[in-house]
């Protein structure tokens, strides 16, 4: 069990939280006289600096939004809920939960990804079914899933996008959350309950564009404290972020110019807009099916670079806003083109500055 | 040195606790506190024994600007501590700040407003600095709940926010006035001490300029030649300081402070989880007693980790919000972002926000003085000679009867019992130049003049009074187009239109957010009608109607473009929403600035567009024609040919742009008759109610002049009336016309031929 082990040094596409961030976590350890909860790796306050950052301590901020919330969320992890974060796609939810569970049990891969063919086995246990049929169900041949190794361990268990799995998959969580017990029936005595130590608990996330929360049991529901993790408030914090994430991913694919920080405005006010349906100066707007969050910005933000540079050898500008819009917001909704259309046309032409004239005229390029 | 400041936040229990203790202590001579010294003359009035919130309410009108503003105190306001136990300890309390109408108040509406506003960089760094959200949660975590030293740590954090930072004009004209006082108190209390109330903010800049300067009794500034104006008391309520819900507002939540003044951090958390709770099963939502018990272990857990000895505001509400909402929330808690509470909040959040919030409203002492308001509102209608009981008939095209007038509708508009409107205008558009209204002055029970005092919080005259009124109104209204048009014409009636530019601003943001085109167009026709004639009530190009009618149109476009659907019946309310924008673009683009350009751009894409419906491309159609688009009309109507849709289409043209029909340099008649001609016997009927509803938008003049076109196109003379007029009810020409083609039918299947 819990033979996660990541080698720090290699060359990993997105290593782990706790390998990521190991020494900072290290740190955080050395210095944290805060008391413990039982069975935690950190105690609260350590968590949370973990996650909003302290530059005395070189703890880079990982996550952008209300620290209330990171602070809720503790709490109740500390409690005998479990803690739903649900949001729009795209809000960092998943970021959140793996920082949290890699703070408070020092691991974040006890992970169940939710799906239409999620199955009791793959969150509980399973066997191995050579060893099943030769020597019968025993603790040697019993598969534990993350939900058992979370339990028997005492660590978070993170369920990713738990409402788009079958109602009856997400109500087996009920007995783990609420007497904090599992039973294994096949095996016998001791073995089967597997009683969950301190530490234990459960992060879900929920996405409001799937099947929302509504159709959960309220039994399960009511196991929950829910967090609503909303798009980053406000404009400044949201271009920054989006400047720092799209600046790294251009170096990385061999552009040799930063991203224009007026075009980058447009860009993520234009987000913001269609994803708020509302204007900045308060006109209301329909809002796009599509989704707009920050990691869509940073990505279109990312593909004006590459066109700009690749094809022409400079930043790329205003233009390109709406090619990419046209790809990535209006993929295959007429509607959505239309608002977008209709957008461009009434909205970007009361804007002043250079850029938004320039998207404004670049209107045409929309496709239909 | 015998001058103690205390530099405090407004309306903060914290400091309203070392202010106390400070006077208990030293026992001053003079207490001095920010705040209008213009009202020093009137100190007794101020400490008659109200029950707090009251509110100093000011206003000032010169040839520039009007101005109205209110100094708000609560039970826990340092100020009102500071004068009271002032007042108890013998001391002169004395306010040492310039009157609100002072030009350094321009933008202000509420004296007590957190000047760190002004100076947010260092406050957004102290909030990370601290892993807090805001300046209030900051506030709370460092000074509400741990009180102990705070007088030291205060001064750590105002001195922190004022920092280098240069003080803006405005706030180095007051420092320098309230300095010129305390230099005089000081001087003139010789060996007794002083102490100094003022904003924290303020305190550094005030102990330096104290230490030199003439100690003469600075002058109260006098209003500028011209002006009218003054100060008196009004009671205050919660709900208005309440930051989250009023405007105009400090700090947040008062009933809770009001709590943990009175009783401290314990008992204000126990008493609102109980509120809120009786609050929420009040409205039926559930609440069970394992909800409460996490609340408490919650708000408990979050007062541990944020390092606070008992709950704080927010540990409470994250507490509490943790626990009892069950489902994904639409916007932002307002206590982390620092918002307004939208429509559309979760009830649990409704809640809590309004339980923290309150309903107390204060009451002023018995010996108050009368508002203004009442003494004006006696003069004025003495003056218009509606002093006596009894109907009145008032002719609104003399100036004298439009003063009657606008003068009892104020009094109506400000609910003063005793005036009752029977008859006169009703919607803005109709000529109507009479109104006849009852008048009742007998006041029994003396409900009149209580309705009167109450008024006389929003303004010192009928008019500013019925200004703040319907101001307030139009911001209750929202988006509701029905309320905003309600409200604006009573602004007409009023002669209040442009009274108040927040009016203006609020009915431009209610537009901004319309979504039913219909509704709009309604407010947009009216507005339009009153900004283009109305003589009658002063309304003719008054800047508040223009406001309206180029937000309108603006929106109305926006919606056009919007709309996507099918072939279906013409939808009458959004054809006139399009007539009245093409009325407003065609007749007040120029001083307006109506963009004609962008409004002819809407209509030729909806006008191309295959999947808007016909009514309102013929709409679009037209809309562009009006604007002078060239496009060729005969190809736009052959185009929209076909029986399900064309009537639709035509309903749509001819609601925007009959005469290009009857202009016979278009030859539309012509194409018109082409297509209705060569349609068979059911296309027809399919088409024929749409169609009879398209030319019902011809007056029976035009249509006269349609039928004679018809009689020439085909060489005949005679008269157009005769086509116009049938013999019978059309069901019967039409059944006897099915009869004959059923006799037909039957004649040719047994081989026997009609003659004719």
């Amino acid at each position: 069990m819990g033979d996660h082990r990541v080698d720090a040094t290699a060359e990993y596409q997105r290593p782990p939280a706790e390998v990521r961030f190991a020494d900072e976590l290290e740190r955080l350890r050395d210095a944290d006289t805060g008391p413990r909860p039982p069975g935690w790796a950190l105690s609260l306050t350590a968590a949370r600096t973990f996650i909003t950052g302290d530059d005395a301590l070189g703890v880079r901020r990982k996550f952008v939004g209300d620290t209330a919330l990171i602070d809720r969320a503790l709490v109740t992890l500390a409690t005998s809920r479990g803690l739903m974060l649900i949001g729009e796609p795209g809000t960092a939810k998943s970021l959140l939960s793996e920082l949290v569970a890699a703070a408070v049990s020092g691991t974040s891969t006890l992970t169940i990804q939710g799906g239409a063919a999620t199955t009791e086995d793959q969150i509980k246990y399973s066997w191995n079914y050579a060893l099943l049929v030769s020597e019968g169900p025993s603790t040697r041949s019993l598969v534990p899933a993350p939900l058992l190794t979370g339990m028997a361990e005492g660590k978070v268990v993170r369920f990713e996008e738990i409402t788009r799995c079958p109602l009856e998959v997400q109500d087996s969580l009920l007995s783990p959350l609420s007497d904090r017990v599992l039973a294994i029936p096949e095996l016998t005595g001791d073995d089967s309950m597997v009683f969950a130590r301190d530490g234990f608990n459960v992060i879900a996330t929920a996405n409001t564009r799937d099947r929302g929360v509504n159709e959960m049991s309220a039994a399960l529901k009511r196991r929950f404290n829910f967090e609503t993790v909303f798009p980053i408030g406000d404009l400044a914090t949201e271009l920054e972020l989006v400047e720092q994430e799209a600046s790294r991913l251009l170096e990385r694919s061999g552009v040799a110019v930063a991203p224009r920080r007026d075009v980058l405005e447009v860009l993520v006010t234009t987000f913001r807009e269609l994803r708020d349906a509302t204007t900045e100066d308060g006109r209301a707007m329909d809002r796009l099916s599509a989704v707009m969050s920050t990691a869509e910005a940073v990505s279109v933000a990312h593909q004006i670079g590459v066109r700009g540079w690749f094809l022409r050898g400079e930043a790329g500008g205003a233009a390109d806003i709406v090619e990419c819009l046209a790809g990535t917001a209006a993929k295959d909704s007429p509607e959505d083109l239309a608002r977008l259309r209709r957008y461009l046309e009434q909205q970007a032409s009361r804007r002043d500055g250079e850029q938004w004239r320039a998207l404004h005229a670049a209107r045409r390029l929309l496709p239909g | 040195m015998a001058v103690t400041f205390v530099g405090v936040r407004h309306h903060s229990p914290a400091c309203a606790r070392l202010v106390r203790d400070t006077i208990r202590r030293l026992r001053p001579a003079y207490v001095l506190v920010e705040g209008p010294a213009d009202f020093n003359g009137r100190m007794d009035e101020l400490l008659l024994g109200h029950e707090p919130p009251v509110a100093i309410y000011s206003y000032h009108r010169d040839a520039e600007r009007v101005h109205a503003s209110w100094t708000p105190f609560c039970a826990y306001s340092p100020e009102w501590v500071a004068l009271t136990e002032g007042r108890a300890a013998g001391a002169e309390p004395r306010f040492i700040d310039l009157p609100a109408w002072h030009p350094a108040f321009a933008d202000r509406g509420n004296r007590y407003a957190d000047a760190e506003l002004r100076y947010a960089e260092v406050a957004e760094r102290l909030c990370r600095e601290f892993a807090v959200d805001n300046t209030d949660v900051l506030w709370d975590h460092l000074f509400e709940i741990d009180t102990d030293d705070t007088a030291r740590r205060l001064d750590a954090y105002f001195g922190l926010l004022r920092g280098e930072a240069e003080a803006g004009e405005d706030d180095a004209a007051r420092e320098s006035y309230m300095a010129g006082w305390i230099r005089a108190a000081e001087a003139d209390a010789g060996d007794r001490p002083v102490v100094v109330v003022t904003g924290g903010f303020h305190k550094p800049a005030l102990e330096t300029l104290a230490g030199s300067g003439g100690t003469v009794w600075p002058d109260v500034p006098e209003p500028p030649e011209g002006s009218t104006g003054g100060s008196f008391l009004v009671p205050y309520s919660f709900r208005r300081l309440d930051a989250f819900t009023g405007y105009q507002s400090g700090m947040p939540s008062p009933e809770y402070y009001q709590r943990l003044w009175e009783g401290g951090p314990e008992e204000a958390a126990s008493a609102l989880i109980e509120t809120v709770v009786a609050r929420l099963r009040e409205r039926r939502q559930v609440v069970s007693t394992a909800d409460l018990i996490a609340a408490r272990t919650l708000t408990d857990g979050l007062t541990r980790l944020r390092g606070h000895r008992a709950p704080a505001r927010t540990d409470l509400l994250d507490g509490l919000v943790s626990a009892l909402v069950n489902d994904d929330l639409d916007q932002r808690l307002p206590w982390t972002s620092w918002g307004r509470l939208a429509p559309g909040a979760h009830p649990a959040v409704v809640e809590m926000v309004a339980a923290l919030g309150g309903t107390r409203v204060g009451r002023l002492h018995r010996d108050t003085p009368a508002p203004p308001l009442v003494h004006d509102a006696t003069a004025e209608l003495e003056r218009l000679g509606l002093d006596r009981g009894g109907p009145v008939a008032l002719t609104l095209t003399t100036p004298r009867g439009l003063e009657r007038s606008r003068a009892l509708h104020r009094m109506r508009v400000l609910a003063i019992p005793g005036v009752e409107r029977r008859s006169g205008p009703a919607t803005g558009a109709d000529p109507v130049l009479e109104e006849r209204w009852v008048v009742d002055v007998s006041d029994d029970g003396g409900r009149r003049m209580s309705a009167l005092i109450e008024a006389g919080a929003y303004g010192p005259t009928l008019a500013a009074a019925a200004a703040a009124v319907l101001d307030e109104r139009m911001t209750s209204a929202g988006r509701d187009m029905g309320g905003l048009a309600d409200v604006l014409f009573d602004a007409a009636l009023c002669g209040c239109a442009d009274q108040s530019g927040r009016i203006a601003e609020s009915i431009a943001a209610g537009i901004a957010g319309a979504s039913d085109l219909a509704a709009l167009g309604a407010v947009l026709e009216v507005a339009l009608g009153l900004w283009r004639h109305d003589r009658v009530l002063g309304t003719a190009r008054s800047p508040l109607l223009g406001t309206v009618v180029a937000e309108g149109v603006d929106r109305v476009l926006w919606l056009v473009e919007g709309v996507r659907g099918g072939p279906g019946p013409a939808d009458l309310g959004r054809l006139r929403a399009v007539a009245a924008a093409r009325d407003a673009l065609v007749h007040a683009s120029g001083p307006l600035g109506l963009d004609r350009d962008a409004a002819l751009g809407v209509a030729r894409r909806v006008a191309a567009r295959t999947d808007v419906p016909p009514d309102l491309r013929g709409a679009a159609f037209g809309l562009g024609r009006a604007l002078g688009d060239t496009a060729d009309p005969v190809r736009a109507v052959r185009g929209a040919a076909g029986p399900e849709t064309f009537g639709d289409w035509l309903a749509g043209l001819f609601a925007l742009a009959r005469q290009e029909v009857l202009d016979p340099a278009t030859a539309i008649l012509g194409v018109l008759d082409d297509l209705v001609g060569g349609m068979g016997d059911d296309d027809f009927l399919v088409a024929l109610p749409a169609l009879r509803q398209a030319f019902e938008f011809f007056p029976p003049r035009e249509r006269e002049t349609i039928a004679l076109g018809l009689l020439e196109r085909r060489g005949t003379r005679g008269s157009p009336r005769a086509l116009l007029r049938t013999d019978g009810p059309p069901l019967l020409i039409a059944e006897a016309r099915a009869l004959e083609a059923r006799v037909d039918r039957a004649l040719h299947a047994a081989g026997l031929e009609a003659t004719s």
